[in-house]
């Protein structure tokens, strides 16, 4: 596969000058401290019939560079629980703890700074911009980091070429497969070499082929030293992970602090 | 079926729920805009129909006469000649009307009852009473220039027939009886004057002045045939002639051997007056409906847009296009009802609008005259349309997107999309796409830029025109004076005189060009000062061989300014004037603007056969003109500037042009609003990309700036320069048309002003979108785009 052919760039890709003043993830070591600390975490939405509890007291650490693959049924908070980790939405209750930095007391734009440098998300329906090319909607990720043109340029090419889709960087999204949709969000994803890649479902709307590409990347990157946390509802992909976090009812089975909760 | 109608119900039900509020407002807009046409089509024809209604209501008569009191037997004669169908002998009388100001009038009163022949609409009070010898009805004219009303009492002095045998060589004080009336009502009329007497008395009094009469007043219904005209005519000449040798007339000057037909012919400066009006009024109906429906549809593409998922979902649930137009119509229902009902109460509180400019004197109703089919057909149709444009949007936002997506140039990021705002905003700016983005962004930044050209080119049209009305030099009267036949006494009296700024003498006469075409010549000898003359290209002539040609001259000649015109010599041969200008003239004979020539005086000598008529044009100092003309008009034939009547009907027009350009402006920019204001639910999804990317909110407002800013500019940037191209070609038209000067007002500063306000505007605007997307999570925003 091309992909495994072409991974040692990524190693490059990563060597090239940081973004805006993106902590070098290589600088920290095994004792510092983990990566995402989640702690009694709450969130109910307001419908229109009864309150719905989505997350019901969570907590939940990664520590650095660890695989780890969240389970559960549909409705059971996985996406909720992700997009409270990213800040893309307030808990009720509860802390978030991100790269060693509190988000719950963070204004809006101190959260997104902390988001570019610390976060790639990663979604079942890719989320890419119809408008542009592979190439920008990689280097968009970039330029909204403080990077120049011309380095978000050179680093876009970098990832899309270390994932197999250099000769697609022109095309707009709706002229690729679905894998190769997936390929370029996580290139988005990885854009500003974020601590925590957070995917939700990435192989969900892929066959067994896209899906097996995506997974193969997942692990590669995490050889790489390179924290995931990845929803999925699919026993196979989760198998790919360092350890599988279960969830029912918007709470975790387990306790899931666990470094070594439940081994594949 | 029935499942179809269910289904159709349901999604109209859930539309419903989601933008009734979008859609009643477009509605409304819509209607108000409707209605401004209907008003317009309304106004348009009221104006058009002014005369011709007005003809129909005074039961207008087809001939008239005026025979002298001491020629009964001619009046007696009249009913009976051959071509008449009916007829009404009035009395009329000579008197002098002691009012506010002192004048002579002519008074006619009906002797008997007179059916559908002749009766003055009456615009204000009453028609005297049959059995009051004591009240009179103005016409408004006189009414006007007198200064009297409803109300006034006046004395009458009547003069005898032989006082009015005298009338031209002075009678003394007025020798008939006298009698103090009462005006009770004003009257309209198309044809006042002639025998139409303006002072309109009723039976009574022609009962009382029987024996004071100086004439009859003798109207006549003809036949039905096409020469019962002709017939009359020719009859009551012969008769006339008969009588006169029998027993000659006192008052012979004053009466016609010929007959006044009123109905059959209508001044002509009604006609282009009409013409000006109504066409005018079809220009501005015509640009806002097509603005107007642009705009809805536009708007409705993209509201229909901002839900562009629900379609593909009822589609793969088996809902036909048809039957997603349908409930889409549906739902709409409402806003078109409401569309229609302000359209409706538009064109109705329309009625109120009376014709436009110098036709309003012509209306036969004045006050609330509503067009009931135009109110009701017109309010059903706008409803209508509405639906229509509901269910083509429908459709074309439901459509399939196109398969084939052509790649882009994967060129290195343009330095200039430093900011990430700058990269996406242009994006999302310039490839909204039906089904989400609803209007291809082309498509919105061509009707903005069509708008905006619009708006521009309404201004500096209305601008344009202004400054000719404003402005007599422009329309060949720079003058405030022209002295008649004037005197070197005279002249050289008025130079020394230091009210006098300019003084021209000025020579006209006719001159035959070389293929025979004959032109008015004239020359202006400088006396004083320098009047201001319009010259739309090049320079007056100075030298014996140039001449400069009026616009319209020169436009029906073919002729530019360093053409050649051959003129024919008095004593033979030709001779050749260089073209050095095109300067506005107005014609000395007929009046016509920019028609004539301009030679230098000695080759008006050599070109143009006969005494050349003289007058001396003077231009008062600022403010002197008016005692400067009761002083001279006392021993001289003074006229004071006079407004053409096609600079008068342009006048009319004046504020057109100003309305459709601020309505314009209205439905473009409310158009604009919609399409900023949605601009931020249109592109949830994006946005909440950009903060899944770290953009914090200072970003993605300056996004939707930027999307902003490059939906208007473009506008601004190509609108602005077609309005002007637009405004340029139109003016110049109508100028060489009327014989102006074609340059065209461009209204710098306000232009100057425009421009950046639209652009602030626009970012303003952007705000509201911005702010919307700061209180919407990511999340939200994610899972619902
Ligand atoms: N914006 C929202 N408003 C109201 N309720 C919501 C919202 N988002 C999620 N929920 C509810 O919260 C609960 C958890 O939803 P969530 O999307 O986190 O589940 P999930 O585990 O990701 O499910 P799936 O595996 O199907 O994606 C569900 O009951 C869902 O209906
Ligand atoms: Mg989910």
């Amino acid at each position: 596969m091309q992909v495994s052919a072409s991974f040692e760039a990524t190693a490059r890709a990563v060597d090239a000058p940081l973004p805006d003043d993106v902590p070098d993830p290589s600088a920290v070591g095994p004792a510092a401290p983990p990566e995402l600390v989640v702690r009694g975490l709450r969130k109910t939405y307001e419908a229109e019939t009864a309150p719905v509890r989505a997350l019901r007291g969570v907590d939940l650490t990664v520590g650095h560079g660890e695989f780890v693959a969240l389970m559960g049924p549909s409705g059971s908070g996985k996406s909720t629980l992700l997009h409270l980790l990213a800040g893309l939405d307030r808990a009720d209750e509860g802390s978030v703890t991100l790269a060693g930095v509190r988000t719950e007391e963070l204004s809006g734009s101190r959260l997104a700074r902390l988001r570019r440098r610390h976060v790639g998300l990663v979604f079942q329906f890719f989320h890419l911009i119809d408008h542009m090319s592979a190439l920008e909607n990689v280097a968009l990720a970039a330029l909204v980091a403080g990077a120049r043109p011309a380095e978000a340029t050179e680093r876009a090419r970098d990832l899309l070429d270390t994932l197999g889709l250099l000769e697609k960087q022109g095309e707009r999204p709706a002229a690729l497969s679905g894998g190769q949709r997936q390929r370029v969000a996580i290139a988005r994803a990885l854009a500003n070499r974020p601590t925590l890649l957070l995917a939700d479902e990435p192989t969900g709307a892929l066959d067994s082929d896209g899906a097996a590409e995506v997974l193969d990347l997942f692990t590669r990157l995490h050889h790489d030293g390179q924290t995931i946390l990845m929803v999925t509802h699919s026993a196979d992909v989760a198998g790919g992970a360092q350890r599988i976090v279960r969830m029912r009812d918007g709470m975790l089975l387990g306790g899931g602090t666990d470094a070594f909760g439940e081994q594949p | 079926m029935g499942d179809a109608f269910g289904a159709i119900r349901a999604v109209a039900r859930a539309e419903v729920r989601v933008g009734w509020r979008a859609t009643l407002l477009m509605g409304v807009v819509f209607g108000l805009v409707a209605g401004i046409v209907l008003g317009g089509v309304g106004l348009a024809g009221r104006t058009a129909s002014a005369y011709p209604r007005l003809v129909e209501a005074v039961h207008l008569d087809d001939a008239r006469t005026l025979v002298a009191a001491d020629q009964p037997q001619l009046a007696a004669a009249v009913p009976s000649l051959p071509g008449v169908a009916q007829a009404r002998t009035d009395e009329a009388w000579i008197a002098q009307l002691d009012g506010p100001a002192l004048r002579f009038v002519s008074i006619g009163a009906p002797t008997t009852a007179h059916e559908n022949l002749l009766d003055p609409v009456v615009v204000e009070g009453r028609a005297p009473a049959r059995d009051a010898a004591d009240e009179i009805l103005l016409s408004e004219s006189i009414a006007q220039s007198s200064g009297l009303g409803v109300g006034s009492i006046v004395t009458l002095r009547m003069l005898t027939l032989d006082q009015v045998s005298k009338f031209d060589v002075g009678f003394g004080p007025p020798a008939g009886p006298s009698t103090t009336v009462r005006v009770v009502g004003i009257g309209r009329m198309p044809a006042w004057g002639g025998a139409l007497a303006p002072v309109q008395a009723g039976p009574a009094f022609a009962a009382k002045f029987l024996p004071d009469i100086i004439g009859y007043s003798i109207y006549v219904r003809l036949a039905a045939d096409p020469d019962a005209a002709q017939r009359f005519g020719a009859a009551f000449a012969r008769t006339a002639a008969v009588v006169d040798q029998i027993s000659p007339s006192l008052i012979s000057q004053y009466t016609q051997r010929t007959v006044e037909l009123p109905s059959a012919t209508v001044d002509p400066s009604v006609r282009a007056a009409e013409q000006v009006l109504v066409g005018g009024l079809v220009v501005f109906v015509v640009v806002l409906a097509l603005g107007g429906l642009q705009v809805l549809g536009q708007s409705m593409v993209r509201h229909h847009g901002v839900r562009g998922g629900t379609q593909r979902v009822e589609s793969a649930l088996g809902m036909r296009a048809s039957e997603r137009a349908a409930a889409r119509v549906l739902a709409a229902a409402g806003a078109a009802a409401v569309a229609g009902i302000v359209a409706g109460g538009v064109a109705l509180a329309a009625g109120w609008l009376e014709p436009l400019g110098s036709q309003a004197r012509f209306e036969p109703e004045p006050g609330f005259r509503p067009v009931w089919s135009l109110v009701l057909l017109g309010g059903i149709g706008t409803a209508l349309v509405f639906s229509l444009v509901v269910a083509a949007t429908a459709a074309i936002a439901g459509r399939r997107r196109a398969t084939v997506v052509p790649s882009v140039r994967a060129a290195a990021i343009n330095p200039l999309r430093r900011w990430p705002a700058a990269l996406l905003g242009t994006r999302l700016a310039m490839h909204g796409r039906l089904g989400r983005g609803g209007v291809p962004a082309v498509a919105t930044v061509i009707a903005a830029s069509l708008a905006m050209a619009g708006v521009v080119a309404a201004i500096s049209f209305g601008a344009s025109l202004q400054r000719l009305v404003d402005t007599p030099a422009r329309y060949g009267h720079a003058a405030d004076l022209t002295i008649v036949d004037a005197r070197e006494a005279d002249i050289a009296r008025l130079v020394a005189d230091p009210r006098v700024a300019a003084l021209d003498v000025g020579a006209a006469g006719t001159a035959e060009l070389a293929d025979g075409d004959q032109i008015e010549v004239t020359s202006r000898d400088v006396r004083k000062g320098r009047m201001p003359i319009a010259v739309a290209g090049g320079r007056m002539p100075t030298g014996p061989g140039e001449v400069a040609i009026g616009p319209r001259l020169a436009s029906r000649l073919g002729l530019d300014v360093g053409d050649t015109l051959e003129v024919r010599r008095i004593q033979g041969g030709t001779v050749t004037l260089q073209i050095v200008g095109k300067a506005v003239i107005t014609s000395q004979n007929h009046g016509g603007i920019g028609d004539g020539a301009v030679v230098a005086p000695d080759v008006m000598r050599q070109v143009a056969p006969g005494q050349p008529l003289y007058d001396a044009t003077v231009l008062a100092v600022p403010g002197a003109a008016d005692a400067l003309f009761a002083e001279l008009s006392r021993n001289l034939e003074v006229f004071q500037r006079d407004v053409p009547t096609a600079v008068a009907n342009l006048a009319d027009l004046v504020t057109l042009p100003e309305l459709l350009a601020l309505v314009l402006a209205v439905v473009a920019g409310s158009g604009l609003a919609h399409a900023l204001l949605t601009s931020g639910r249109r592109h949830a999804r994006e946005v909440a990309v950009l903060s899944v990317l770290g953009a914090t909110p200072g970003q993605v407002r300056a996004t939707l700036a930027v999307m902003a800013a490059t939906t208007v500019l473009p506008a601004l940037v190509v609108g602005v320069p077609l309005g002007l191209g637009a405004a340029r070609v139109l003016w110049w038209q109508l100028a060489t048309a009327t014989g102006v000067a074609g340059d065209l007002a461009v209204p710098g500063r306000l232009l100057f002003v425009i421009v950046p306000a639209v652009l602030v505007a626009a970012l303003l605007l952007s705000l509201a979108p911005a702010a919307r997307a700061a209180r919407t999570p990511p999340a939200v925003a994610l899972a619902t785009g």
